[in-house]
């Protein structure tokens, strides 16, 4: 290959992997960004993962009508607002919120929930300083529990 | 048992300052709405949409939620107890219902 080539080449290839991106966003959000962005106000994607949240539940739910979740925290509770539960692939993502308060003592939540199918369930919490983290955890359902 | 009763457990006895778990059961059978996709008619869900947890009146936690938790939802969440008194939860459904229900706690 000549030199020529090879530059008319790559300035191509690199077109290509700057559009993929770029062609992306014209595609509609997916249902939980819409729901997340509605509630929340923030883009789904700014959310940053944390390890500081600990989301408990099954890897294979036997029955997508009851999966029962937990969440805990280190992060004190007086530097918790509200914490969030969505499904991704449930008809509304949006399951639940709790707002904790210091009287709460600490930040904990467990409960049963319905899935509709496999996706990843996502505990998200409002810090008191505006500012979002969040955990995910996919759950495999083999019979769903949301028809 | 009738839609909205509700079972609500804490420890009898607590030292001061002690978090606990409040773990409550309601009996609902929580269906989402739903739309026929041919006929476009819609089946008016029942779900419990608000629950708060009060410790001697004062409101400690409030929860939303929809069709998305289970029937017969069980919650479990935590309280910081500084005194004796009662731990109450009130919650209502989307059909106008309203409930409440007590437990007893002691502070040692």
């Amino acid at each position: 290959m000549d030199r020529r080539k090879f530059l008319l080449l790559s300035a191509v290839a690199v077109a290509g992997l700057t559009l993929a991106p770029a062609t992306k966003p014209a595609f509609a959000a997916s249902k939980v960004e819409e729901e997340v962005k509605k509630r929340l106000g923030v883009e789904l994607k700014a959310i940053k993962e944390t390890a500081e949240i600990k989301l408990t539940a099954p890897t294979i739910a036997e029955s997508g009508a009851n999966v029962p979740i937990t969440v805990e925290t280190d992060i004190p509770v007086d530097k918790v607002e509200r914490l969030w539960i969505f499904v991704d692939k449930n008809p509304s993502p949006w399951v639940t919120d709790v707002k904790f308060t210091p009287q709460n003592g600490q930040v904990f939540l467990s409960t049963r929930i319905k899935m509709g199918e496999t996706s990843n369930v996502r505990a998200i919490l409002q810090l008191k300083d505006g500012t979002f983290v969040m955990a995910t955890k996919e759950v495999k359902v083999t019979a769903g529990g949301c028809g | 048992m009738a839609t909205g009763t509700a079972i609500v457990r804490v420890p009898k006895e607590a030292q001061k300052g002690q978090v606990i778990r409040v773990q409550i059961v309601i009996t609902h059978p929580m269906t989402p709405t739903r739309r026929d996709p041919q006929t476009g008619q819609e089946t008016p869900g029942h779900f419990l949409t608000k629950l708060q947890l009060l410790h001697n009146n004062q409101l400690v936690s409030e929860m939303n939620m929809g069709a998305g938790v289970s029937a017969n939802p069980f919650i479990a969440m935590p309280l910081k107890v500084e005194s004796s008194g009662v731990v109450k939860i009130a919650y209502e459904d989307n059909r106008g219902g309203k409930w409440e229900k007590t437990a007893e706690i002691t502070v040692k």
